[in-house]
């Protein structure tokens, strides 16, 4: 009796798990939830929690994710109005707004699918659209001049309009450019570019230098050559100075003008003979005069 | 040995073989990941079915050499024929034993391996596999071939199995769980075909997992019977069980012998009757029991939840978040069993970090050395506006199939450190919150680069740009309501692409050099200056001593001269010969002299002053004496 007691409780408790497994469903609060029956969309949940549903091959519970899904497009070339090839990628936040319309859409609700129809329409939004801006849209020193919000704004529009026309059931929440880019034969002509930029400003650099050095030099000539010239001024002043004062002993000298003179020859002489010379004298010049005597004499011995 | 086994042996191994092919094949129309698991176990099913099936046709030819001996023994007087060289009459039996011995061993080291191998390719090509579901189209067919199979393999497998438990047929046992097994797979892959309509899209995947796993442990029981067959003990006349005849496969083949199958294994290891001991006997009648309990309390236990240091768990009631306890802290909770209640656990404490305008290298090692001309990760090139003034050299030297724009490269590592701080907005307003935060962050890096200043950002700029940066970072996220903060903005690693970098770092040698050259020229100024200074102020002292002399000469001269006045006085014509004889001698000290005191006068002497003199006059003086007149 007891052992048939269990195997009731046991038989009860695992048929309600079936019976719990056939007939409810959990929608979670990221979640919403279309029911089939029999292929056909009958109803939407869009609240979160547990809900009746007829057994599996009557009706079919698909779950979809309502939370906001980023995608982002390729990396895509495209000329912009002044003819420059630039690379753009765009990020794009949608969400299943009805589920109802979302599910017959796209195979079985099926978001991998959705991304992808999605993803067309947003290359081909972002080209048209990068096509209309110059490239100093997107950069640009000065950054009132950028157009970023508006080129985004623009391709999110042209979204919108296309979802809203095939009523996807999607919304799109924002957009925004996330890279920018050159192809590669343009990032090789910039990389030469900025290559010779950085070499004419070396060149600048170094010439600078030679200038600015040149420039010390010279001015440092000159203000040497004018300490030089105006110190020989004083000092010719200052000789002037003491010739004056040199002066004022001269009449002195007028006392005896011969004896002064006499003076003045022989210091001249002095000073005259102080360099190297050569004197030729005659035996007559004082005082060799004394030399013509006995010592002639004996020299002619 | 029954003839009628061998024959159940043989529709064993066809069965196996037909239906692991049925199997595999509607597991392809369905892209079923688990029949195609189901397939392999049918697959080694019919190994073994082949295997099993041999040894009978062995057992078959002992069983019938038997009673050709007996017979012949009975025919003959004695047997002692027999008795001595009794193995070399007996090739069927010896061959049996040969069999047993040799083969059925190596058969399971290659029944081990591909069970190891199967199990672990099994696991990691589910492990990355793009399961993408059932076709809707082929499922019903799938799933009603798949109970088609599983009722016949089921009926075939009961059958077989039953037959086997009869005294000599245990070598059906081997094959028949296999096909017994093949049944409940076929039914389980059935199950997961109508899984994906009932909110478990994936049963299939998890199914062909858990097969895998069940795979695994198959081999590992390979395994442990080899090693254990080397130590088993051999008791004459007992019956050994077939090495192949695997205890998982038959517990998963017939659940109800659980204990009955533990009890075999054991008195089969012991070489007694465990089975007959008080406790399994206990264990055997309150089995059910202890499974009840056993389940209460697995849900019972998920009533209580503990959130670890670090982390928050969001709490859902039938997928509802629970009002006024939707994030549960770190600590103790209770909540309504599974699968009424259930958490969802993220570390929300601690830092992550993404990464923008490169990929971080998976071996991560910390560099001693970071260069701007050596790529230390896997770097992009991000546009800024030029501002330099492009000259007409660098137009030349650009050109090329592409006209240059204007605008420059550079390459930026900025990690960003974020932190979640509102864990319902992070789960439940995006899909996926860090992949939107990278192209936030992304994008915020390229609006500040087009218009910024290369040379400003990389050098006294970087700290403020990097605030800026994060804030605008911070302002983006917050306007999507993603419930993250943002902590750190890194611009430590911002410089020129690789390619142009060595340029960069010339201009600032260009620099240096520029410096150098400005700073030696002003060393050299300063030098001449004050040389200058220094020989200006020698003229002027010279001049100044000039002047002193002067004045002091004249001034002595004056004096001296006035004191002589009264000497010349006395004798005019002596003080000046005296004045001349005391001169002379002095100005003419220093200089060369020559003295002609010859009477010839009308010699002419001429004087070569550019040579030695002396030598001239003594040569010219020695002519003039031996010279005749």
């Amino acid at each position: 009796m007891k052992k048939n007691l269990l195997t009731v409780v046991v038989s009860a408790l695992l048929a309600a798990i079936f019976v719990l497994i056939l007939f409810v469903f959990q929608v979670r609060q990221s979640e919403v939830a279309v029911v089939t029956r029999f292929g056909k969309p009958v109803r939407t949940q869009t609240e979160p929690g547990a809900f009746f549903r007829l057994p599996p091959g009557i009706e079919s519970v698909y779950k979809l994710d309502q939370r906001i899904q980023s995608l982002e497009d390729p990396f895509t070339e495209t000329l912009t109005a002044d003819n420059n090839n630039l690379l753009t990628t765009v990020y794009v936040g949608w969400r299943i707004s009805d589920a109802a319309a979302f599910f017959p859409k796209f195979k079985g609700g099926s978001v991998i699918e959705a991304e992808r129809n999605l993803k067309e329409v947003v290359t081909q939004a972002k080209a048209a659209v990068v096509g209309k801006h110059p490239l100093s849209d997107f950069v640009n020193a000065n950054p009132k001049d950028l157009k970023f919000d508006a080129i985004e704004n623009e391709i999110k529009a042209i979204i919108q309009e296309k979802i809203a026309a095939n009523n996807s059931g999607i919304r799109i929440e924002y957009l925004g450019i996330k890279k920018i880019g050159l192809p590669e034969s343009v990032t090789q002509a910039v990389f030469d570019r900025m290559t010779a930029d950085r070499k004419k400003l070396a060149d600048k650099l170094e010439s600078e230098g030679l200038a600015e050095a040149q420039k010390i030099k010279s001015s440092a000539d000159r203000e040497a050559a004018q300490k030089i010239s105006v110190a020989e001024g004083e000092a010719r002043r200052i000789k002037g100075e003491g010739d004056a004062v040199a002066a004022s002993f001269l009449p002195v000298f007028e006392q005896n003008p011969d004896l002064a003179r006499v003076l003045l020859e022989s210091e001249a002489l002095e000073t005259t003979l102080k360099e190297r010379s050569i004197l030729i004298f005659d035996s007559r010049t004082s005082p060799f005069n004394l030399l013509t005597g006995s010592f002639t004499n004996k020299l002619a011995k | 040995m029954d003839r009628n086994t061998k024959t159940k042996g043989l529709v064993n191994f066809l069965v196996l073989l037909a239906f692991g092919c049925a199997v595999f094949a509607v597991g392809q129309l369905a892209n079923s990941l688990a029949a195609v698991v189901a397939a392999a176990f049918l697959g080694l099913g019919t190994l073994v079915a082949f295997v099993s099936w041999f040894q009978m046709r062995l057992e078959e030819r002992e069983a019938a050499e038997r009673m050709e001996i007996e017979e012949l023994a009975r025919t003959k007087t004695s047997s002692t024929l027999f008795d001595d060289k009794e193995t070399a009459f007996f090739p069927a039996r010896s061959s049996r034993e040969q069999f047993e011995k040799y083969f059925v061993p190596g058969f399971m080291v290659v029944l081990m391996i591909l069970e190891f191998s199967g199990a672990i390719l099994f696991w990691r090509g589910l492990g990355k596999v793009d399961f993408t579901g059932i076709p809707a189209d082929r499922m019903m067919i799938a799933t009603g071939l798949f109970a088609g199979m599983a009722l016949i393999l089921f009926m075939v497998g009961r059958f077989m199995v039953t037959i086997s438990r009869v005294e000599n047929n245990r070598l059906l046992r081997a094959a028949s769980n296999f096909v017994l097994l093949g049944s409940y797979l076929s039914i389980l892959c059935a199950a997961a075909m109508v899984g994906d309509k009932v909110d478990f899209p994936k049963a299939d995947l998890y199914l062909a997992k858990a097969f895998s796993v069940v795979l695994g442990l198959v081999a590992v029981e390979t395994l442990i019977t080899l090693i254990f067959e080397l130590y088993r003990p051999r008791l004459k006349g007992k019956v050994a069980r077939p090495l192949y005849d695997s205890r998982v496969i038959g517990l998963l083949a017939q659940p109800e012998g659980l204990v009955a199958t533990a009890a075999q294994t054991l008195d089969y290891q012991f070489g007694f009757k465990v089975s007959e001991t008080w406790f399994f006997r206990m264990l055997k009648e309150r089995i059910l029991q202890v499974l009840i309990l056993q389940f209460a309390l697995l849900i019972l236990s998920t009533c209580v939840v503990f959130i670890e240091p670090g982390e928050q768990a969001l709490l859902e009631r039938f997928g509802k978040p629970v009002a006024k306890s939707e994030v549960l802290n770190p600590g103790a909770h209770l909540k309504l069993p599974w699968p009424v209640d259930k958490i969802y656990r993220y570390r929300t404490e601690q830092i992550q970090t993404l990464s923008v305008g490169f990929t971080p290298e998976k071996e991560e090692h910390e560099e001693r050395l970071v260069l701007w001309t050596v790529a230390h990760s896997k770097e992009e090139n991000f546009l800024v506006a030029n501002r330099e003034q492009t000259s007409a050299e660098s137009e030349i030297a650009a050109a090329g199939a592409k006209k240059s724009p204007p605008v420059s490269l550079i390459t930026v590592s900025i990690p960003v450190q974020f932190q979640i701080t509102n864990l319902v907005d992070w789960v439940y307003n995006h899909e996926n919150g860090e992949e939107l935060l990278q192209q936030i962050a992304t994008r915020e890096v390229v609006r500040f680069l087009v218009s910024a200043d290369i040379n400003e950002i990389m050098s006294h700029q970087r700290l403020e740009s990097a605030q800026s940066l994060e804030k605008r970072i911070q302002d983006a996220a917050n306007a999507q309501k993603l419930g993250a903060k943002i902590l750190f903005v890194g611009l430590q690693d911002l410089h020129p692409p690789v390619k142009v970098a060595p340029e960069y770092e010339k201009v600032v040698a260009a620099a240096q050099r520029r410096q150098a050259m400005i700073t030696s020229a002003e060393g050299e100024a300063i030098r001449t200056n004050n040389l200058a200074s220094a020989q200006a102020a020698s003229v002027i002292n010279q001049a100044e001593a000039a002047r002193i002399k002067l004045e002091l000469t004249a001034s002595a001269r004056a004096a001296a001269f006035t004191n002589q006045i009264p000497a010349y006085n006395a004798a005019p014509s002596v003080y000046v010969q005296r004045l001349y004889a005391q001169t002379f001698p002095r100005a003419v000290a220093n200089a060369r002299k020559y003295i002609l005191v010859s009477t010839n006068t009308d010699h002419v002497i001429t004087f070569d002053l550019q040579h030695n003199a002396t030598d001239d006059f003594i040569r010219q003086q020695a002519e003039a004496i031996n010279k005749p007149n």
